[in-house]
């Protein structure tokens, strides 16, 4: 028989997986953390099978003869929050040494769920470092950077916004270089910047797949393929997303032959 | 003037921890991860290595330097390895293979998009050669503590 307490703590182990893989977790973490928080309520038989865009888990009481349970739980929108992935480690931790029990472990599992990220006036001061600061150190001037400051947190923003609505990141990551590149193109036929190339590097640094790239990889380190095969593929189809977004604007740019210049 | 380097790709990096989420108590050695990846990077481009190794020697750097702030500061390698790759991560080739094709310079695309291309698969290669060293590493080091 799976008491109500080993229920609730499958509750818990699969509640902190999911959160741990919408935040961007590595898989052998994933399926770590479900084994472990499962192990510690005493279920004798775990399964877990965890892939990026779902999560299976199976807890047993053991032998043929035993109850079976089975969780699928599917994951929708995935993002990168290192934040959430170190909290649910601290929590998971906790809850193996016996330090908080089921109820509130799950309470809290669930209020680090809620939890916003970094306030919008901080993120926009980290878009506009991080675009500002590439552009220079890719060999734009003073004012290219500033122009890439400025640019770099308004398509950070929009980007956030455009997510909020369930837009699919192609299309997002799509939509936000090729708006960028446009006002890029505009304030340099304007003669404001001196070029438009860094400051556009500047805003693709903000949107790189280097979280993807290298979540990926260290799927790969520990066996678990098919999420890296899947995880590289999403880094590919990103890399795609932007180049495609800069380069229609630039061609469209120059089919017309640049409108102010 | 290197020194100058390694603070701007600090600076850079800590606009990017932001934007990954990365925990408050963590943000400046991650930070700090990132600002030596460009140092190391640079010194080795100015060395007259290519892209695609210098890259190479910068993330092993960065791999190391993450395993040893995880037990540091007690976070996630993730957590310094994210933020420390990025000033690698090829982006302006990415830009420059694209506008070299829109320009139907296929000649220029075809070198800097192999550069691109042999500049990510590097950083690839470094975490997985690196990151499997140190978990034999890990292992070995296991094996004798409780033996």
């Amino acid at each position: 028989m799976i008491t109500q307490r080993q229920q609730r703590g499958f509750m818990l182990a699969i509640i902190s997986g999911e959160i741990m893989m919408k935040s961007g977790g590595e898989i052998y973490r994933v399926e770590e953390i479900i084994t472990r928080i499962c192990r510690a309520c005493n279920i004798k038989y775990v399964e877990v099978f965890a892939t990026p865009t779902g999560i299976f888990a199976s807890i047993g009481s053991g032998g043929e003869e035993g109850d079976i349970k089975t969780y699928m739980k599917s994951i929708k929108s995935r993002s990168t929050n290192l934040t959430k992935i170190s909290e649910i480690n601290n929590l998971s931790r906790k809850f193996v040494n016996g330090d908080i029990d089921v109820e509130d472990a799950i309470k809290e599992a669930k209020a680090i769920d809620a939890k916003k990220a970094y306030p919008l006036p901080i993120i926009s001061i980290g878009a506009a470092l991080t675009a500002s600061i590439f552009c220079g150190l890719f060999g734009g001037q003073i004012i290219d950077c500033v122009i890439a400051a400025a640019l770099g947190t308004l398509t950070y923003l929009f980007s956030v916004l455009l997510s909020k609505y369930g837009i699919s990141y192609f299309i997002n990551y799509f939509v936000c270089v090729a708006v960028a590149s446009f006002v890029a193109l505009v304030s340099e036929a304007f003669k404001i910047t001196t070029g438009h190339d860094f400051v556009i590097i500047g805003i693709l640094m903000l949107f790189v797949p280097g979280a993807a790239l290298t979540n990926a990889l260290r799927d790969f380190l520990t066996g678990d393929m098919l999420s890296g095969v899947s995880r590289l593929t999403e880094a590919v189809a990103i890399a795609v997303s932007l180049a495609a977004g800069a380069g229609i604007i630039l061609t469209l740019w120059n089919s017309i032959g640049g409108v102010f210049s | 003037m290197n020194i100058l380097q390694l603070v701007i790709g600090l600076i850079a990096c800590v606009g990017f921890c932001i934007l990954v989420n990365v925990p408050k108590k963590a943000i400046i050695p991650a930070a700090a991860t990132g600002g030596i990846a460009w140092f190391v990077y640079q010194t080795a481009m100015t060395m007259g290595y290519s892209k695609a190794v210098a890259a190479f020697v910068a993330t092993c750097i960065v791999t190391i330097v993450s395993d040893i702030l995880s037990r540091k500061v007690k976070e996630a390698a993730t957590v310094f390895i994210i933020p420390g790759i990025l000033p690698l991560v090829p982006g302006s080739g990415m830009y420059y293979t694209m506008s070299a094709i829109i320009e139907s310079d296929y000649s220029t695309a075809g070198a800097i998009g192999t550069e691109t291309f042999f500049t990510a698969g590097s950083i690839a290669l470094a975490i997985l050669i690196v990151g499997s060293v140190l978990r034999l590493f890990t292992a070995v080091r296991k094996k004798i503590y409780w033996n």
